[in-house]
C-alpha cells in the first residue's frame, strides 16, 4: 500500500466510524416550546421580576393574554424579564427554544415580587420558577 | 321660644337649606338618588342664620285683602272637621288654642276659581300663639299648610278648584295650648291691589314698569286672576355699558316667610343675563357688569309658591363699584349648567355640565365640542398625573382618556363632590356622603380617608391642592386645609365659595354664586378684594389658563353655572401665575421604564420618583412601582391588554 492509499483508508475508515458512533454531539436538536411555571404561596400576586439562564432562547412570551412580559438579554445565556398582570401558580411564559431536549439545562429564579396593590413582598420563600416541557 | 324648639322648627323646613351643594342637584332639575340621606346636622346652623336673618320685627304687607264682615267667636267643641264652626268669606273668626293639643277647625262655602285667604292675627296682637294654618278639600284631605308667614303668624292663599266646603284648622305649633293663645282669623279673598310704584299689568317686558338706577322700586308679587300660575313683574332700566349694578330685593327681609327672586333680561327681554335666588337669606341679589348700553330688565318673581300668598317687595336698582378683576370677557358659551373647570396640558378648557351629564372641551380659539359623555351630573374636573381628566360625580369619580373614552375609575366614594390632583399625582376626593377627604395613590388605590365633620357647616366641598401641597377644601363659606395637625381654618366670606384657585404666591381666588360675584384673599386669608370682580351671573369654578405646553399662566377663567359660560377676569388684576396642577405625563415609555427596571437605561432621579409616586413610595423603583405604571398607561390607552 503507497502513501496515497493509506490516507484514503485512513479518512474512510474515520468516515465509517464517525457516522457508526452514539456520541451526543451528532443528535439533531428538535426545535420547539418549553413553559416557565411559577409556584407562589400568595394569590394576589400582581408583578414579579425574574431571571432565566441556560441554553439558547429565541423567544419568549406571556403565557396568557392577561399577563404582560418585557425582557431583556443579559449575556448570552441569561434573559431578566419582568411580568405584569393577575400572577398565580402554573404557567406565566412560552419559551421558544432551539431544542427542547435540553429542558434540564434551563433554571430560573424569581427576584422581587409585588402584590396588587403594588407592595413589595418582604420574603420570596415559597416562590419557585421552573421549565417545564 | 327655646332653642330646642327653634331647631326643631329649623328641622321642618329643610328647603331653606338652598345654599347647599345638594342645591345644585335639585337646580339643575337632576337631583341624584342617595343609597344614604347625608348627614345634615351642620346644615342646621346654616338655616337657623337664615331664618334668624329674615325674622326682623313685623312689616304689615301691603296686599291686605281682606274686610270683615262679621266677627265669630269659636264654639268648642270644633276640634275636627265634622264639629267645625261656620264662617262666610268675609268673616273673621276669633278664639283660643286651649287646652294643650286643640285644634280648632272652621268650615266656609266657597266657589271655584276664587283666590281664597284665611290669614291669622295672634302674634301681631300681642297673643303668644304661634299658629299653623291648614285648608282642607271638602273630602277632608290636606290642600294648604303654613306655618309663619307673618311672624308666627300664618296665612294660606289658595285658589279653590272647585265649589265646595273647605275646612280650615288652626292648632300651636308643637300642639301646645292655653288660655293666652288666642287668635283671630280672617276669612278673604286675594285681590291683588296696585302697590307701590309698580303698575300691573307689568308681567312682560313690553309692560314693564320704570325704575332709575340709584332708585327703589316697590310691587307685590300677586297671583291674580289673570296670572293664576304665579305673578312676575318686570322693572325696566337704562344700564351704561361699563356700569356694574345691583339688583337687591327685599321681602324676607321684612319679616315673611317668603322666596322671591330676580333675573336680569338684556334689550331683547329673552336673554337672561343673571339670575339669583337667595343670595340674602331668602332674598335674592346679584351684581351685573354692563357691557352694551341699553335697556335691561329685571324681573322679579318667587319659584317657592307661585300661586300661593302674595306679597310686597323692595327692588334697589343701583351701582356698584367694579372690582379689579372687572371688567370680564365672555370666553365661551352655550356650556349647558357649567360646573366644574379645568385646563389640559395642551392649552385647552374642559367644563363639565351639571345637568348635560358632559364635559365639554373648549378650544384656545373657543370652539365648544363634547368631549365625554355619560358621567352622572358632573361636578369637580381635574387631571391626573398622565393626561386622563378625573370627573367627580355622585356615582364615584370617572377617568376620561385623551380620547374621550369614559370609565368609572373610583367606585368606593359615597357622593363625590370635587376632585383634585397633587404635584405628587396622589389623587384627592371629597365625599359629600361622609362628610370626609379621600386619598388615593395616582392610579386610583385608595389610600386614606379624614373625617372632616368637625369643620362645620356643609363638610368639605370644592376642593384645591395649595402651594405647599396641602388640600384645601370649602365648608360652605370658609376655606380650611389639612394639615399635619388637623384641618385648619384658612379664612371665612359671608358667602358660600366654591371652586377656587391658587396663584403661585398662594393667594386664593374664589367664586361666591349666591352673591354673583368673584373674591380675592391673600395668601394669609385676610381678603384681597371684595368684588373682586363681578357676574355675570353665578360664578362657580375657577381655574387658571395653560398654553399648550402646560405651563400655568397669569390668565384667570371661572365657570357660570346658570348662563353657562366661562369668563375671564382682567388679565391686568392678575399679577401672578396660577400654581401649576398636578404633573405632567412622563416623557417616556412603558418599554423605557421596563428596561430601567431590568437594569438598562437611564432615568432621571425625577423620573424614578415619579415612578416610586406612582407605586409603593418605599423610595426606590421596584416592580410594584412598574406595575402600577403598567396599569396607568394602559388606562390611558384605553386598553385591557
Amino acid at each position: 500500500m503507497n502513501r496515497s492509499a493509506w490516507i484514503f483508508a485512513l479518512v474512510t475508515t474515520l468516515s465509517v466510524s464517525a457516522a457508526c458512533s452514539n456520541d451526543p454531539v451528532a443528535v439533531v436538536p428538535h426545535a420547539g416550546t418549553l413553559t416557565l411555571r411559577l409556584t407562589t404561596p400568595h394569590v394576589d400576586d400582581g408583578a414579579l421580576t425574574f431571571t432565566l439562564s441556560g441554553p439558547p432562547i429565541n423567544n419568549v412570551t406571556a403565557a396568557n393574554a392577561s399577563l404582560r412580559l418585557f425582557t431583556r438579554g443579559s449575556g448570552d445565556a441569561t434573559i431578566i424579564g419582568v411580568l405584569v398582570g393577575d400572577l398565580a401558580t402554573g404557567a406565566v411564559v412560552t419559551l421558544y427554544v432551539p431544542d427542547v431536549k435540553a429542558v434540564a439545562h434551563y433554571s430560573a429564579h424569581v427576584l422581587e415580587v409585588a402584590d396588587r396593590d403594588d407592595a413589595l413582598r418582604a420574603s420570596l420563600t415559597g416562590y419557585a420558577l421552573a421549565v417545564t416541557p | 321660644m327655646s332653642s330646642i324648639r327653634r331647631s326643631t322648627r329649623f328641622l321642618r323646613v329643610p328647603a331653606r337649606a338652598g345654599a347647599s351643594f345638594l342645591l345644585l342637584f335639585a337646580l339643575s332639575g337632576v337631583a341624584p338618588a342617595f343609597a344614604q340621606s347625608p348627614t345634615t346636622g351642620s346644615w342646621r346652623e346654616e338655616i337657623q342664620r337664615l331664618k334668624d336673618g329674615a325674622r326682623v320685627p313685623h312689616a304689615r304687607r301691603a296686599s291686605v285683602t281682606r274686610s270683615v264682615a262679621t266677627i265669630v267667636t269659636e264654639s268648642e267643641p270644633n276640634n275636627t272637621i265634622a264639629t267645625a264652626d261656620s264662617v262666610a268669606l268675609g268673616d273673621q273668626a276669633s278664639g283660643t288654642v286651649n287646652p294643650v293639643g286643640d285644634a280648632d277647625a272652621w268650615f266656609v262655602d266657597l266657589a271655584a276659581g276664587l283666590f281664597f285667604s284665611v290669614d291669622v292675627d295672634a302674634e301681631q296682637d300681642g297673643s303668644t300663639l304661634d299658629a299653623t294654618l291648614e285648608l282642607l278639600a271638602p273630602d277632608g284631605h290636606s290642600l294648604a299648610f303654613n306655618d309663619d308667614f307673618d311672624g308666627f303668624d300664618s296665612r294660606i292663599s289658595y285658589r279653590i278648584p272647585a265649589s265646595g266646603r273647605y275646612y280650615v284648622v288652626i292648632r300651636a305649633f308643637g300642639n301646645t295650648g292655653g288660655p293666652t293663645l288666642q287668635y283671630a282669623i280672617n276669612f278673604g279673598k286675594v285681590l291683588c291691589d296696585a302697590v307701590g310704584t309698580e303698575q300691573e299689568p307689568n308681567d312682560a317686558p313690553a309692560t314693564a314698569s320704570r325704575v332709575t338706577i340709584g332708585d327703589s322700586a316697590v310691587g307685590e308679587l300677586c297671583s291674580a286672576d289673570a296670572n293664576p300660575a304665579g305673578d312676575v313683574d318686570y322693572w325696566a332700566f337704562t344700564g351704561q355699558a361699563g356700569m356694574t349694578i345691583e339688583l337687591d330685593v327685599d321681602a324676607a327681609a321684612h319679616g315673611l316667610l317668603v322666596d322671591p327672586a330676580v333675573a336680569l333680561f338684556a334689550n331683547d327681554g329673552t336673554t337672561r343675563v343673571a339670575f339669583n335666588d337667595d343670595a340674602d337669606g331668602a332674598d335674592p341679589r346679584l351684581q351685573y357688569s354692563i357691557t352694551a348700553t341699553g335697556t335691561y330688565f329685571a324681573a322679579v318673581s318667587t319659584l317657592t309658591d307661585p300661586g300661593g300668598n302674595p306679597f310686597p317687595y323692595t327692588l334697589h336698582v343701583r351701582t356698584v363699584t367694579p372690582g379689579p378683576g372687572d371688567p370680564i370677557t365672555v370666553r365661551a358659551e352655550h356650556l349647558g349648567l357649567a360646573l366644574g373647570l379645568a385646563f389640559g396640558s395642551a392649552g385647552d378648557l374642559f367644563v363639565s355640565d351639571l345637568a348635560g351629564n358632559r364635559v365639554m372641551r373648549v378650544s384656545g380659539q373657543g370652539a365648544v365640542t363634547t368631549f365625554a359623555t355619560g358621567i352622572p351630573n358632573p361636578t369637580g374636573i381635574a387631571f391626573d398625573a398622565f393626561g386622563g381628566l378625573l370627573v367627580a360625580s355622585p356615582n364615584g369619580v370617572y377617568r376620561v382618556t385623551p380620547q374621550g373614552q369614559t370609565t368609572r375609575f373610583l367606585s368606593d366614594v359615597g357622593f363625590a363632590v370635587w376632585v383634585a390632583v397633587g404635584s405628587d399625582g396622589r389623587i384627592w376626593v371629597t365625599d359629600l356622603l361622609d362628610r370626609s377627604l379621600r386619598r388615593y395613590s395616582a392610579t386610583g388605590r385608595f389610600e386614606t380617608k379624614f373625617a372632616l365633620q368637625s369643620i362645620g357647616e356643609f363638610g368639605p366641598g370644592p376642593l384645591a391642592i395649595g402651594p405647599s401641597g396641602e388640600p384645601y377644601f370649602s365648608n360652605g363659606t370658609e376655606i380650611w386645609k389639612l394639615t399635619s395637625d388637623g384641618p385648619r381654618r384658612v379664612l371665612g366670606a359671608r358667602f358660600v365659595l366654591w371652586g377656587f384657585a391658587f396663584d403661585v404666591t398662594g393667594r386664593i381666588y374664589a367664586p361666591a354664586p349666591e352673591a354673583g360675584r368673584l373674591l380675592a384673599f391673600e395668601a394669609s386669608g385676610a381678603t384681597r378684594a371684595d368684588p373682586y370682580a363681578v357676574g355675570p351671573d353665578a360664578p362657580i369654578a375657577m381655574a387658571f389658563a395653560r398654553d399648550e405646553t402646560g405651563v400655568t399662566l397669569a390668565r384667570l377663567f371661572a365657570t357660570d353655572r346658570l348662563v353657562g359660560q366661562v369668563i375671564e377676569v382682567n388679565p391686568a388684576s392678575v399679577p401672578d401665575r396660577g400654581l401649576a396642577l398636578g404633573i405632567l405625563p412622563p416623557p417616556f415609555s412603558l418599554e423605557v421604564a421596563a428596561q430601567a427596571l431590568l437594569g438598562v437605561g437611564v432615568l432621571s432621579p425625577s423620573d424614578l420618583q415619579y415612578l416610586d409616586a406612582l407605586g409603593n413610595r418605599n423610595g426606590r423603583y421596584d416592580v410594584g412601582d412598574f406595575a402600577a405604571f403598567v396599569r396607568t398607561v394602559q388606562a390611558l390607552e384605553g386598553s385591557n391588554r
